[in-house]
């Protein structure tokens, strides 16, 4: 098991309210598994992706990681494991347009203490993988949004991490590049990645080996 | 609608608290340092103003020296005047002053001493525009044996009544003279660099047994005269000046007169025998650039805040733009809110410089103050002050009405790089001045800490000279005993160590030092040129202040005290063109007509001048009868005591013998440090406004990285997501303000390299500007910046990404 949420609750104060964002979650992901989330806006998907990812916290319930039990990991130790261990992707890419594709692929490899030949060794190699060497030296502004996404998916690949989150990661794409996307997803997924994604597109959903729907940050 | 904008000012300024305290606080300090430099720098450039003063000029000799004439001496003949005006048409009247520095006043039973007189001429209510309250200014001074008072000194002479035709007995150096009150005139005022609490008739001269013969009678020999010319408003005084120059009329060629505006003589006069301390242009310059740079800098501060929070404000604006505001309607809204923003700035400024002005004139030991005249004339400054917070207003505004509205609303604002350039410029030119202004108080620091360390020659410590007038019909010599008496009885006391008496000592600069041209050496060579200092002492003077002979010793009177021998300085032996000083030893000089005296000693060259002048030639002469004591108390004593029980008891004795006289003392150690007492006042102040300038810098810079995180929060979230590190996201955001310090500090070390040197210049003995000045300098401008923008980096680098990366 890669995974395991237990009774998570999560909620903010708002106006003298406690406004809950995530209620008695329960799940369980198994490594290899494809998980799609549905639900309408502010129904506390991506809250949901966000507390898987460690990214944000929550209020009440456990949360285990391949056996670690995150609630009570300290700040430092909880990065580590997902630096290690987790991907994202997200719906506006969030690439760097400052640097080139090739130094957007480099740039998590320069947090997790890899030597310069080795990561000159992942990004070719991901930079083949994906079949965009001939972009390496462009910037992010002079990919299409399907180019960009494709890189932000490499990005999120480069250091091998068990799992991927995507945040609706077709979003701002259209149906030709979504469709590319998601075929990725599943290629990877057989590769072996752990995938959930957050999505809006019933369509895109049906890549997945599991929906999950949130109404009102419940699951039903 | 201007009252809508108003309001809405008012509430966003009432919102956002911080940053309107940063930005008026910054504003405030710029003001009101500019207020408190620009009062001094007003008040020094004031000096000497009165109706008609600007076609007042004051006579001085240059004396030649190598090749070229500098200034040597800010006092002239008796005849200089005359000759003058009898010469140049263009020169309409003179007056002559003979200063008296200070003078005993006799009244019945009273009797004080006063400071700051002179002998004047009948002329001098023509030359100089200072009113007369009581008497004929056409002849309050035409007759002998006459005075004219200030209103303070006749009210401490006469009280209330009316002090005309009364009169007073005037003491100096044991002549009296009886003189009629024929006008009262106004204290001169605080700013005028020749201060007379009274004026002598010029006609006492005759009178007056304290002049003899040699010295009133018209000459070109003996220069201890001010002269000032009353010059025709339409003549060409750069003609007239050198004519002056280039004649000839004491038929001298060493020497030659030459011409100054009175109005110059404060700032840019700072020749030997000058009648007060004067002041300095180059501190006024100092002090004025580091005025403008601090005021500068506070705008630029402003400019660079309210940008970056304009940033912020860019949901705002686009609403606006969305529900129709006109371009021009969002850079007035712009405007009104600097405009509130800075009228508070302005006024916490004013109200604060008033409020500081106390604290800032005894930190400075000036007598500034703020009074309706004085507000008058800041106004030009006010209106500069105004204007400046007007234009720093235009920026932003301009900046805010570029936004583009669809982008401004999604909050995706970003303004261009050019923009970004700007801002960055703007802080490495805060930096370049901060890092100027660190160096050059080091500098300063420095430099006064060596003059006081600097060894001065003579060991001072503990060392009071006496002075007084004594009223007595006694003779010369009968009073000398009298002295004698005095030094006798004084040795008696436990605490007193050694006694000598010297008419002068070190750090008593030109007073009582007497100054000539004109020596037989001992090899028969005659120089006329070389100007010499003289002053007489008794034998035990070089042991009580520790100056060393290099050969030779000290004089050794016959049985009746008397000799005629001399000592001289290193210098001495070098200007006049010897080889070894042994050459003097033994051999006789002569000068000051027949009269001969043997060298017995070559002393080692002290500081006579204080530390700003050079060593200059010394002759110092023996002589029976010299009136003034050198007390050298003992440390060990005296520190139990105290000086003042210490001083009382030596008045004590000094009252037992000298029933009716006044008495006053002076510690040589606190008289030599007066001599940099300006310099350490220009040194306070220096400090004071750099920290200030530091501050309104990391202001500044605080202002722009919280800009930059803003700008890169989104960066940041990403690097996060991807596994940076606290520590490395505040690498990555503090590299570049290190750079643009780095950049800043680059510019300014050749710049202050450069500036430093020239005030350096004004000394004679001078620091030097070590490597590690500019080090801690750079050191701690990095230091600053760092830490204020680690303070906002910190804030962004520990922000949770997912706020930051959240796509709506």
């Amino acid at each position: 098991m890669l995974l395991e949420l237990k009774n998570i609750f999560k909620w903010v104060n708002s106006g003298g309210q406690r406004v809950f964002l995530l209620k008695d979650i329960n799940l369980k992901v198994d490594e290899g598994d494809f998980i799609s989330i549905m639900g309408p806006s502010g129904s506390g998907k991506s809250t949901l992706l966000n507390v898987m990812g460690m990214l944000d916290g929550f209020n009440e319930g456990e949360y285990n990681f391949l056996e670690q039990s995150v609630h009570t990991l300290k700040e430092k130790k909880r990065a580590t494991l997902y630096k290690e261990y987790i991907g994202f992707v997200f719906q506006s890419y969030h690439l760097l347009d400052e640097l080139t594709v090739q130094e957007n692929l480099e740039m998590p490899l320069l947090y997790k203490k890899f030597k310069g030949s080795e990561r000159k060794a992942m990004v070719a190699d991901m930079l083949d993988r994906f079949n965009i060497v001939g972009k390496k030296d462009l910037f992010p502004a002079q990919l299409s949004g399907g180019q960009q996404q494709l890189v932000g998916v490499a990005r999120a690949l480069i250091a091998n991490p068990k799992l991927i989150l995507a945040d609706e990661p077709t979003g701002n794409l259209n149906s030709n590049q979504s469709e590319e996307i998601m075929q990725l997803f599943q290629q990877l997924n057989k590769e072996g990645v752990t995938i959930i994604q957050v999505t809006h597109s019933e369509k895109n959903a049906q890549y997945g080996k599991r929906i999950i729907q949130l109404l009102d940050g419940r699951m039903v | 609608m201007i009252k809508l904008f108003f309001t809405i000012a008012t509430r966003y300024l009432l919102k956002n608290k911080l940053y309107s305290f940063i930005n008026i606080f910054g504003l405030a300090i710029g003001v009101a340092s500019f207020i408190l430099i620009m009062l001094y720098v007003d008040y020094e450039r004031s000096y000497d103003k009165f109706e008609g003063s600007q076609h007042v000029y004051r006579v001085y000799m240059d004396y030649l020296e190598g090749n070229s004439f500098v200034p040597g001496d800010a006092q002239t003949y008796n005849l200089s005047g005359p000759t003058l005006k009898r010469e140049f048409p263009g020169v309409l009247d003179y007056v002559r002053f003979y200063y008296i520095e200070k003078a005993t006043f006799v009244l019945g039973d009273r009797i004080f001493e006063q400071p700051m007189g002179s002998m004047a001429d009948a002329s001098y209510f023509n030359v100089f525009g200072y009113p007369l309250l009581k008497g004929n200014h056409k002849t309050a001074l035409s007759e002998p044996n006459t005075i004219v008072l200030s209103q303070t000194l006749a009210k401490k002479l006469f009280g209330d009544q009316n002090p005309m035709q009364k009169t007073v007995t005037v003491v100096l150096d044991g002549d009296e003279v009886v003189l009629t009150v024929t006008g009262l005139m106004k204290d001169i005022p605080k700013n005028v660099h020749f201060r007379n609490n009274y004026l002598i008739s010029y006609a006492t001269e005759n009178t007056w047994d304290f002049f003899d013969e040699a010295q009133t009678k018209l000459n070109f020999n003996m220069n201890n005269y001010y002269t000032y010319l009353k010059i025709d408003e339409n003549a060409n005084i750069a003609s007239l000046k050198d004519k002056i120059i280039n004649s000839d009329f004491d038929e001298d060629e060493e020497e030659r007169h030459n011409i100054e505006p009175i109005e110059d003589i404060h700032l840019y006069s700072d020749k030997p025998y000058e009648v007060s301390v004067n002041g300095s242009a180059t501190r006024i310059k100092f002090l004025s650039a580091i005025a403008f740079i601090i005021l500068i800098l506070s705008w630029l501060n402003y400019i660079n805040l309210s940008t970056t929070k304009s940033l912020e404000r860019a949901k705002e604006t686009g609403i606006r733009k969305v529900v129709g505001a006109h371009r021009w309607q969002l850079v007035l809204q712009s405007i009104m809110e600097s405009t509130l923003l800075n009228t508070i700035a302005i006024m916490v400024g004013i109200i604060a410089s008033f409020m500081l002005l106390p604290i800032y004139n005894s930190l400075t030991e000036n007598k500034l103050e703020i009074n309706l005249s004085s507000f008058t004339s800041l106004f030009p400054i006010f209106g500069f002050i105004f204007l400046g917070m007007f234009l720093a207003g235009l920026y932003p505004a301009f900046l805010l009405g570029d936004y583009k509205a669809t982008k401004a609303l999604k909050g995706e604002v970003r303004t261009s790089s050019k923009g970004v350039l700007i801002r960055k410029g703007l802080i490495v030119t805060q930096f370049l001045a901060t890092i100027i202004l660190i160096i050059g108080t080091m500098v300063v620091t420095k430099q006064i800490h060596f003059l006081q360390n600097q060894p001065i020659g003579a060991e001072l410590n503990q060392i009071v000279a006496l002075k007084g007038e004594i009223v007595t019909n006694k003779s010369d010599s009968l009073l000398s005993n009298d002295y004698k008496l005095l030094a006798d009885e004084l040795k008696d006391l436990p605490f007193v160590e050694n006694i000598t008496f010297a008419q002068t000592y070190p750090g008593d600069s030109f007073d009582n030092l007497g100054s000539s041209r004109g020596i037989t050496l001992p090899n028969g060579v005659q120089n006329l040129s070389t100007v010499y200092y003289v002053y007489d002492v008794q034998p035990e003077y070089f042991e009580l202040l520790d100056i060393p002979f290099v050969v030779g010793n000290t004089f050794l009177p016959n049985d009746s005290g008397d000799s005629n021998q001399i000592a001289v300085n290193e210098t001495f032996v070098k200007e006049m063109g010897f080889n070894s000083p042994e050459e003097l030893i033994g051999r006789k000089l002569k000068f000051w007509g027949n009269n001969e005296w043997v060298v017995t000693g070559v002393f080692k060259d002290y500081h006579h001048f204080g530390l700003k002048d050079k060593v200059l030639p010394l002759l110092v002469k023996h002589q029976r009868d010299v009136n003034n004591l050198l007390v050298k108390l003992d440390p060990t004593a005296t520190s139990t005591a105290g000086f003042t029980t210490a001083i009382d008891q030596i008045q004590n004795k000094w009252n037992q013998i000298f029933t009716k006289s006044t008495f006053n003392y002076a510690f040589l150690d606190k008289k030599f440090e007066a001599h940099y007492k300006e310099d350490k006042t220009f040194g306070k102040a220096f400090q004071v406004f750099t920290v200030l300038a530091i501050l309104i810098a990391s202001l500044g810079l605080f202002g722009l990285s919280s800009y930059t995180c803003v700008q890169r929060r989104k960066e940041i979230g990403i690097r996060k997501v991807n596994g940076a590190s606290i520590t490395q996201i505040l690498k990555l955001l503090n590299i570049d303000f290190i750079k643009w310090v780095g950049l800043a500090f680059i510019v300014a070390v050749p710049i202050a390299w450069y500036v430093m040197n020239k005030w350096l210049e004004g000394f004679a003995y001078k620091t030097a500007m070590s490597w590690w000045i500019f080090a801690f300098a750079g050191i701690s401008a990095l230091a600053v910046a760092i830490l204020t923008v680690s303070w906002q980096s910190f804030q962004a680098a520990i922000t949770n990404p997912v706020d930051a990366l959240k796509d709506q």
